[in-house]
């Protein structure tokens, strides 16, 4: 092996082996900060396109409509309960507006970087604020709250841009939540409860018009209310400016008919 | 030139091929968690949500139901913009084809299970056929990996249902999607952009999980399956004129709605048109009489 081969060699099995170290979710490189590290640019203004279950998330539907939730028989007992005046009088307004929900419900956010190791969300609906922790030697302080405790870390992806249209190595947040007060995963009362353990996948998107999109993949695994992982999906599209950012309290419409 | 500087430059450098990062292949079953109704019961009238033009909503006003009885149109399969948001297409199998000569994935393939239809994903690079060749329910499909995500993009659609209640899309149309594989599951995100029928992108997305147990059972549909459903004078097509459908105020009327909102256009998709539905009166059956 002549020295040009054996530089060629060598360059060929670094490359391959940082794929494959990335492929396997590890660690690629020294950096410090979650936000040196990450490998998509979620920050910004973004706001929910509602085109899916419009019904359901633009006005409130009528009790007992849990069409297509995967409710155990408690969980459609609870929800053919409710009652939105009982809630308002007992200070729970922002059950629809906890983390099991807040995606779904239509509205702006902004993503910040409250430090180097938190993202922070922010929604006008219910002026609700999500922290989302990369440093995982924090703990919660062991009080539940409506947006409950989230750890998050980048999922980095192999992709080394070989081939036609191959892109440079990209990546997605992973988040995981925990330790929320029992709330709604519908305006209408369907509910999830304070073990409800939450994954989300956040998947950043360039379309040809120069539209930029996230969609949200987002599991919830309730075994009180719920039979088998309800999944949704959700989709937010970004704006150049936040002027329509309206931060409203938790209050929700009187159910439809 | 020595065969290892060879086989160490063409792995580097080999242009022709996309390189598959995830593998898609498997029999997935929908996840209905979502856009329940939106899915396959969709009312006549419910346009909600739908960046809809003027042109859009009234061919969508003017579809009958009956039309999917007439024998010319029995065996049309959904359309690649509508068939990933169907319940009657809740199974889907993907493979690979692979070149014998390079061993390498050239291509992705799809069949759902209403009609059978079948698509190909083309991962070599080709481009897209002429504007002036054949449009097809499936369309044409080139993909590319950006990261985890394989994108693809569908040209040459035939105008078709973008949900069962006569919306439709234009042969103008052209769709973007997303494939995400994590473990199990595979979200599928789709874009429809279309100048005829809508004023700004459409997204929506849908969730598979990997059911190795799916049982796919043949659904022909050909001469031999067409029959005669309902008598009629030859030509005869079901059809609303303008002004004449009856049934469009349903929608709002049922659900305590706005009669402005069912009908749809790209407000309504914005969350400050909850806002707007607060000036507005719902619906009732003595006005829409």
């Amino acid at each position: 092996m002549n020295r040009t081969t054996f530089v060629l060699a060598a360059t060929c099995a670094i490359v391959g082996a940082a794929d494959v170290a990335a492929q396997r979710g590890q660690r690629i490189d020294p950096v410090t900060t979650a936000q040196a590290a990450a490998p998509v640019d979620l920050t910004g203004s973004w706001v929910s396109i509602v085109t899916e279950d419009w019904r359901w998330r633009m006005v409130t539907p009528p009790k007992g409509d849990y069409a297509r939730v995967p409710l155990t028989p408690e969980g459609r007992k609870v929800a053919d309960t409710w009652d939105l005046t009982r809630d308002v009088a007992q200070g729970n307004q922002c059950r629809p507006f906890g983390a099991g929900n807040i995606m779904r419900m239509p509205g702006r956010l902004q993503m910040t970087w409250s430090d180097p190791h938190t993202l922070k969300i922010e929604y006008d609906a219910g002026s609700q604020t999500r922290l989302l922790h990369f440093d995982k030697s924090r703990k919660p302080s062991g009080e539940r709250t409506w947006q409950g405790w989230s750890v998050a870390e980048w999922e980095f992806v192999g992709g080394n841009g070989r081939g036609r249209g191959g892109s440079a190595r990209g990546g997605s947040l992973k988040v995981v939540t925990t330790g929320m007060r029992a709330g709604y995963l519908r305006k209408n009362g369907v509910p999830y409860s304070e073990n409800m353990v939450m994954t989300e996948y956040f998947d950043r998107h360039t379309e040809p018009n120069g539209d930029d999109w996230f969609t949200v993949m987002t599991i919830i695994d309730d075994s009180r209310y719920l039979t088998q992982p309800f999944v949704l999906t959700t989709s937010f599209k970004k704006e150049q400016d936040n002027l329509k950012w309206r931060p409203t309290p938790c209050e929700i419409a009187p159910p439809l008919k | 030139m020595k065969p290892l500087l060879f086989l160490i430059l063409a792995s580097l450098l080999s242009p022709g091929l996309a390189f598959a990062q995830i593998d898609l292949a498997g029999d997935w079953r929908g996840v209905s968690h979502e856009d329940t109704f939106s899915r396959g019961g969709v009312v006549i009238g419910e346009y909600v949500g739908l960046p809809l033009t003027d042109g859009g909503r009234l061919r969508a006003d003017s579809w009958d139901p009956s039309l999917l009885t007439v024998p010319e149109h029995q065996c049309i399969p959904h359309p690649v913009t509508y068939a990933e948001h169907s319940y009657a297409m809740n199974q889907m199998r993907i493979w690979t084809v692979i070149d014998p000569e390079t061993a390498q994935v050239v291509a992705i393939r799809k069949r759902g299970t209403w009609m059978e239809p079948e698509r190909t994903i083309w991962l070599d690079g080709r481009r897209p056929p002429p504007e002036f060749a054949a449009h097809t329910w499936q369309g044409f499909s080139t993909g590319r990996w950006e990261g985890n995500m394989l994108t693809v993009t569908t040209t040459h659609i035939k105008s078709g249902h973008l949900q069962m209640n006569g919306v439709t899309t234009s042969d103008d149309v052209t769709m973007t999607e997303h494939f995400i594989r994590r473990g199990n599951y595979l979200t599928n995100i789709t874009i429809l952009n279309d100048p005829v029928y809508l004023t700004e992108s459409f997204i929506r997305s849908s969730t598979w999980v990997l059911d190795p147990t799916l049982n796919f059972v043949p659904y022909p549909c050909g001469p031999n399956e067409v029959v005669v459903e309902i008598p009629r004078p030859p030509g005869a097509v079901p059809h609303h004129l303008p002004g004449t459908n009856k049934l469009l105020a349903e929608f709002a009327t049922i659900h305590g709605l706005p009669a402005e909102a069912a009908r749809g256009g790209a407000e309504t998709m914005y969350p400050e048109y909850m806002e707007k539905m607060k000036t507005m009166k719902p619906a009732t059956a003595a006005a829409t009489r």
